[in-house]
C-alpha cells in the first residue's frame, strides 16, 4: 500500500504485536490482501467516450495527486476564511497518545453517528461544518471505514488504548503484517514528537519527519482550510510533496561502501 | 541543528548535474565551499523547482572517502602518489601499449558526465593525435538507440523540441518513463499543466504501476519490450480510420526500409536504407491490428484505439515521452523509429505541444557530448567514416588527414569484449562506473583483472570501478571547475569554478592534456590550466560555422541560463524544422523542413516487432526489468555519499508482485536470490513497495552496488546504436526461512 513503512508503528501498538506476532495467521493475512487489491484505477476516463478496461491496482500515494486544489485553498473566494479550523498544535498533540497514535475524536458522536459510523461524510472530503463552526479535518485514508476502530471518543481514552480485541485480527486490518513485525522488532524509533523543520532560505526542502503508514496523502494534513495553521505548507499546489520532500531511514547513517565479498569476482592479476 | 550563518552566501547559477533534465540551480557559496542550493527563478528549466536531488546536490562534494590525489596499485592495494608520478606513468603506459600492440590496443571509455571540453579533448587526444577511434562513451549504454532513432527517422541528433512543449501539450502519452522519479521536475510541469487546464490528460503506459502512475490520468500497463507492437497497431488503426495527415506526409515525408534480418549484436550494422513506398508502410501495418497488438503486449484492442483517436484527434496536441527503458532493447533505434512515425503520420512534429521527447539520464546528454566527437564512430560535428568531416577534424587539429582513421572504433561492449580478449590492453575510464553498469558484469570485472592490461580511472569516489584499477586519477567535480553541459532539449549550460578542487583534483580534460604533453603532442594542446575551458570552446566552434549547428561564445553562455543550440545570429533554436521557428530551415520547403536528410524529408521507417533476445520461459520465468528511483542517480557514487539521498532509500531491493510472492512463500523484507543465465544477486523483497510490479515481472533498481544487478543481464544490443538492454528472464529463489519474530 503505502512504501516505507520501516518503523512504522507506534510504540503502544508495536508493544502489542509483541505479545500477538505469534498469533499470526494465514486467515488475517489473506484480509490483508484483500483489501491491498481492492483500489484500481478508475475505468473510462481515458479521452471521451468508450470505457477501457480497468487497470493496475494504485497505491493510496495516488490520492495526493488527485486532491482538488480547491480542497486546499486558504481564504479563496470559494472557501471564505471564517475560522478555518480552531485546532493548534497543542490540541493536535494532546488528542495523539504518543506521535503517531491515532487521534481521539474531540466531539461528541450521536448515537446514529456512533451506530452507522458516517464519520467519512464530513472527514473524507473536509469543507465547512455549521455544526462546529469550523472546517473539518481531512482523514488521509478514506478507504478504511471501520473509523472507531482506532479513533476514540473522549471518554474513553485515558493514554494509550488497546482494542480489547484481540489485537492480531484487529491491528492487522489496517496495518501491514509485515510491517507489524518490524515494527515489533525495532519498536518507535523516537518518542518526541517531529521536529517542525521550516525551510528557509538555503535550506533544502526538509525531509518528512515521520513514517508514512496510513498517511501517504500528505495534502490532508498538511494543506487546506481543515489542517492545523502550523503544519500547512505553503505552496501546496505542487502536488508531487515526494519530489523533494523524502522520508528517512534513521538506521541507515552514512553510506559506507560494501565489503569485499561484493568486490568484482576475483581475477588473475594480483 | 546547524548553526546559524553569520555572513549570506553568495548566490552563483550553475545547472543540476544529478541527471539529464539540467534544472537552472542557484548555488550558495560561503567561505569557499558550497552550503546551499536553490531553485533559480530565471533559469527556463525548473523555473525556481529543483527535486530532492538537486537540493542537496552539493554535500556530494565533500563526502566521505572523497578522492583528492592520484592513487597506484601496489601489492594489490591503491596507495597514494604524487600527481606528477601517476600522470607520467599514464603516459609511459599508454604509449607503450601502442608501441607493443598498435594504436587500437588502447581505448578511452568516459560519459556524458564529461562537459563538453573534456569530451572534445578526448576526441582530439584519441582520434586525432593517436590516431585510433577507440572512444566511446557511457551514453551509448543508457541513450544509444535515443540518438540513432533521431539520426534515422530525422537526419540529425538533438531533440525537435523541448520542455516548453509541455506547458502546450494538451496530451502527454508517457512510454515506459517513469518520469515521478527520474525527470520529476518534466513530471510537475506536466501535472502544473493539467490543473490549469483539467481537460489535459497524462497516460502512463509502462511496465508496471509507479508514482507516475499514481499522478497519471490514466494506468495501462504492457508486457515488456511491445511497445514497438503497441506503436504499429496505433499506426494501423490511424491509417485504417484515414486520420493520417495527408498533406503533411505527402509533402514532408519519405519511406524507408532496412536490413531486418541482423542477430542480436554481435557487431553495429550500417544502416543502407532502401526506398519505399506509402503501399509497403500500409503493408508492414497490416500485420499489426490492435487485436494482434493485445495478444502480444496484453493492452486491450480497444485502449490501442482509443490511443490512436487520441493521436489522430486534430484539436489535440500531443507529447509522447520515452527514455531509457524503451531504448533499452535489442531493437531500440526501431522503437525511436516507431513512436516517430506516429507524430508523423498525424503532423504532429514541430509545433509547440506536438512533441515527441526522448528524454536521457546523463548532464551532458542533450547530443553535445556525442557531437563532440567521443563516440566511436563520430568525429567533432561529424562522421569517421565521412572523408569531408575527417578532412575539416584534421585542418582544425592541426594534424594529417591520414592519422585519422576513416574505421569506427570499438563501441562500449566491443571496448569491453576486446579488453576481455587482450585486443584492448590499455583503457583509461573517466567519470563513469561500468564495472557497476555494464550488461554481464562478471564476464567484464573479469576482463579488467585479467594480466597484462592496464587500467586507469578517473573518479571522485571509490567505486566498484576504481576497484580494479592501476591507477586512479582524483577528479574535479561539478563546480570545482569550469564546464559546459548541454542538456536533453539542446540546451547548452554553463558553470563556473566556484569552490576549490578537493586536494589535487583537476578537470580530465586537464588530465588529458597533460598525459598529451608526456607523449610529445604538446604542440596541438596549447592551452593553459587556468582558460584552457574558454580556449578548447572556441576551437571547438570552429566546428559549427553552418546555422544548423552554430553555437554561441563561452561569454554568452557565461551571461545566461543557458542557450537552446544552435544559436543563429542571437536566436536560439526552439523547434527545430519548423521554418517558423528554425533559422536553419528554408521557408521555401512549406511549414517544415526536415533539412538533417538530403531530400529534405522526414523518414518513415518500417520496423517489424521481433521478441527481445531472451524472454521468459520454464527455467526463468519471470521478466526481470532493472531502472532508476528518485533518490539516486546512476550507480549511486554519488548521491549515497548525500546524507539525506542515503537515508531516503538506503539499500537496492527485488520487487514482487504480491500473488507472485505468496505463490513461493515469499514474505515483505524477506531475503531473496534472483538468478538468470549469467548471475544472481541477493538483496530483500519488497512487496507493495513504491512500484507495483504485475504479476510475472520483478523489479530491481540499479544504484546500489551491494545489489550489482547487471550481473544479470545479457550482451545482447541493438545492432544500429550498441545500446544494451535492461531487462532478461530471470528466476526468483527463497534465501532462508525468517525466525518467528
Amino acid at each position: 500500500m503505502i512504501p516505507d513503512r520501516r518503523g512504522a508503528l507506534p510504540a503502544g501498538l508495536a508493544l502489542g504485536i509483541v505479545l500477538a506476532v505469534a498469533a499470526v495467521t494465514a486467515a488475517t493475512a489473506a484480509v490483508v490482501a484483500v483489501k491491498r487489491e481492492s483500489k484500481r484505477v478508475d475505468a473510462g476516463t481515458l479521452g471521451s467516450g468508450t470505457p477501457v478496461p480497468a487497470l493496475a491496482p494504485i497505491a493510496s500515494e495516488a490520492e495526493v495527486f488527485r486532491t482538488p486544489v480547491a480542497m486546499l485553498a486558504i481564504g479563496d473566494p470559494a472557501t471564505p476564511r471564517r475560522n478555518a479550523n480552531p485546532r493548534t498544535l497543542h490540541t493536535y498533540r494532546i488528542r495523539r497518545a504518543y506521535p503517531g497514535a491515532p487521534p481521539r475524536i474531540p466531539h461528541g458522536l450521536t448515537s446514529e453517528e456512533f451506530r452507522t459510523n458516517t464519520c467519512n461524510n464530513c472527514h473524507q472530503r473536509g469543507g465547512y461544518s455549521p455544526r462546529f463552526g469550523a472546517y473539518v479535518p481531512v482523514t488521509p485514508h478514506p478507504e478504511l471505514e471501520a473509523c472507531l476502530q482506532c479513533h476514540l471518543g473522549d471518554d474513553e481514552v485515558t493514554g494509550v488504548v488497546l482494542p480489547s480485541h484481540d489485537p492480531s485480527t484487529i491491528c492487522r486490518q489496517c496495518h501491514d503484517p509485515d510491517a507489524l513485525q518490524m515494527a515489533a522488532a525495532r519498536a518507535w524509533p523516537s518518542s518526541a514528537w517531529p521536529r517542525l523543520s521550516r525551510s528557509v532560505p538555503g535550506d533544502p526542502p526538509p525531509p518528512i519527519p515521520h513514517d508514512l503508514e496510513l498517511r501517504g496523502n500528505c495534502v490532508t494534513c498538511h494543506a487546506g482550510p481543515g489542517a492545523v495553521a502550523e503544519l500547512r505548507t505553503d505552496h501546496p499546489e505542487r502536488a508531487n510533496c515526494r519530489q523533494c520532500h523524502v522520508t528517512q531511514d534513521a538506521e541507515s547513517g552514512t553510506f559506507s561502501r560494501p565489503s569485499p565479498s561484493a568486490e568484482p569476482p576475483a581475477g588473475e592479476r594480483p | 541543528m546547524e548553526p546559524l550563518r553569520r555572513t549570506a552566501p553568495v548566490w552563483t547559477k550553475a545547472p543540476c548535474r544529478l541527471c539529464g533534465v539540467g534544472c537552472g540551480l542557484l548555488i550558495g557559496i560561503e567561505d569557499g565551499r558550497a552550503l546551499a542550493v536553490k531553485g533559480d527563478p530565471e533559469a527556463p528549466v525548473g523555473r525556481g523547482f529543483a527535486c530532492v536531488k538537486g537540493y542537496h546536490s552539493v554535500r556530494a562534494l565533500d563526502g566521505p572517502g572523497r578522492i583528492a590525489r592520484a592513487l597506484v596499485r601496489r601489492n594489490g592495494a591503491l596507495v597514494p602518489i604524487p600527481l606528477g608520478e601517476a600522470l607520467d606513468l599514464v603516459a609511459r603506459r599508454l604509449g607503450e601499449a601502442v608501441r607493443a600492440h598498435g594504436k587500437d590496443s588502447v581505448a578511452l571509455y568516459g560519459s556524458a558526465q564529461w562537459t563538453i571540453p573534456d569530451a572534445y579533448v578526448a576526441s582530439k587526444l584519441f582520434k586525432g593525435a593517436l590516431g585510433t577511434n577507440n572512444v566511446d562513451s557511457s551514453s551509448r549504454l543508457h541513450a544509444g538507440s535515443a540518438m540513432a532513432g533521431l539520426e534515422s527517422s530525422f537526419g540529425l541528433d538533438g531533440a525537435i523540441g523541448g520542455y516548453e512543449d509541455i506547458d502546450h501539450a494538451d496530451l502527454f502519452v508517457l512510454w515506459d518513463a517513469n518520469l515521478a522519479e527520474t525527470d520529476p521536475v518534466l513530471f510537475s510541469r506536466m501535472l502544473e499543466r493539467r490543473r490549469r487546464n483539467p481537460a489535459v490528460q497524462i497516460i502512463d503506459l509502462a511496465t508496471r504501476t509507479t508514482r507516475t502512475s499514481y499522478g497519471a490520468s490514466q494506468s495501462i500497463i504492457f508486457t515488456p519490450h511491445t511497445a514497438l507492437a503497441i506503436a504499429n497497431a496505433i499506426a494501423h488503426e490511424i491509417v485504417a480510420r484515414r486520420w493520417t495527415h495527408r498533406e503533411f506526409v505527402d509533402r514532408h515525408v519519405a519511406f524507408k526500409s532496412g536490413r531486418t534480418d541482423f542477430p542480436f549484436g554481435d557487431d553495429l550494422v550500417l544502416e543502407d536504407p532502401v526506398d519505399v513506398a506509402w503501399d509497403d508502410y500500409v503493408d508492414l501495418l497490416a500485420a499489426y491490428s490492435p487485436d494482434r497488438a493485445e495478444r502480444l503486449s496484453d493492452v486491450p484492442a480497444a485502449t490501442i484505439r482509443r490511443l490512436a483517436s487520441l493521436y489522430a484527434d486534430r484539436s489535440r496536441r500531443v507529447m509522447s515521452v520515452w527514455g531509457p527503458s524503451l531504448n533499452a532493447d535489442a531493437r531500440g533505434t526501431w522503437v525511436n523509429n516507431a513512436l516517430y512515425n506516429l507524430h508523423l503520420l498525424v503532423g504532429k512534429v514541430g509545433s509547440p505541444g506536438d512533441g515527441p521527447l526522448c528524454v536521457t539520464g546523463q548532464p551532458n546528454g542533450g547530443c553535445a557530448v556525442h557531437d563532440a566527437g567521443s563516440l566511436a564512430h563520430t568525429l567533432p560535428r561529424g562522421l569517421v567514416r565521412s572523408p569531408d568531416d575527417r578532412r575539416r577534424a584534421a585542418e582544425i587539429w592541426g594534424v594529417p588527414e591520414e592519422r585519422i582513421d576513416p574505421k569506427p572504433g570499438r563501441p562500449v561492449l566491443a571496448m569491453f569484449r576486446a579488453l576481455d580478449r587482450g585486443d584492448v590492453r590499455f583503457l583509461w575510464i573517466q567519470g563513469t562506473n561500468p564495472m557497476l553498469s555494464l550488461p554481464h558484469l562478471d564476464r567484464f570485472r573479469r576482463a579488467a583483472r585479467r594480466p597484462d592490461r592496464f587500467i586507469v580511472v578517473s573518479e571522485a569516489y571509490p567505486t566498484p570501478t576504481t576497484a580494479v584499477a592501476d591507477v586512479v586519477l582524483p577528479a574535479a567535480m561539478w563546480l570545482e571547475r569550469e564546464g559546459i553541459y548541454a542538456n536533453m532539449e539542446r540546451r547548452l549550460q554553463h558553470f563556473g569554478r566556484m569552490v576549490p578542487p578537493a586536494g589535487e583534483a583537476a578537470s580530465d580534460a586537464w588530465h588529458m592534456i597533460e598525459v598529451a604533453r608526456r607523449l610529445g603532442f604538446g604542440d596541438l594542446f596549447p592551452w593553459d590550466p587556468s582558460r584552457h575551458v574558454e580556449q578548447i570552446w572556441e576551437e571547438y566552434r570552429r566546428f559549427h560555422a553552418d546555422p544548423a549547428s552554430a553555437l554561441p561564445p563561452l561569454a554568452a553562455l557565461r551571461g545566461r541560463a543557458g542557450v537552446r543550440w544552435p544559436l543563429v545570429e542571437e536566436r536560439e533554436t526552439r523547434y527545430r524544422y519548423s521554418t517558423a521557428r528554425d533559422p536553419a530551415a528554408d521557408p521555401a520547403r512549406g511549414a517544415f523542413d526536415f533539412y538533417g536528410h538530403p531530400d529534405h524529408r522526414a523518414w518513415i521507417w518500417l520496423r517489424p516487432h521481433r521478441p527481445p533476445a531472451e524472454s521468459p520461459d520454464d527455467a526463468y520465468p519471470l521478466w526481470l526489468v532493472t531502472g532508476s528511483v528518485l533518490e539516486h542517480w546512476g550507480g549511486g557514487a554519488m548521491t549515497r555519499r548525500i546524507p539525506t539521498l542515503h537515508r531516503g532509500l538506503p539499500n537496492g531491493y527485488v520487487e514482487i508482485h504480491r500473488e507472485d510472492a505468496a505463490a513461493q512463500g515469499i514474505r515483505d523484507r524477506e531475503p531473496v536470490r534472483l538468478v538468470s543465465r549469467r548471475g544472481a544477486i541477493e538483496a530483500e523483497a519488497r512487496i507493495d513497495y513504491r512500484s507495483q510490479p504485475p504479476r510475472g515481472l520483478v523489479f530491481v533498481p540499479s544504484f546500489d552496488e551491494a545489489v550489482p544487478i547487471h550481473r544479470l543481464l545479457g550482451e545482447a544490443f541493438c545492432p544500429l546504436s550498441g545500446q544494451p538492454g535492461r531487462t532478461c528472464a530471470v528466476r526468483l529463489e527463497r534465501v532462508g526461512t525468517r525466525g518467528a519474530g
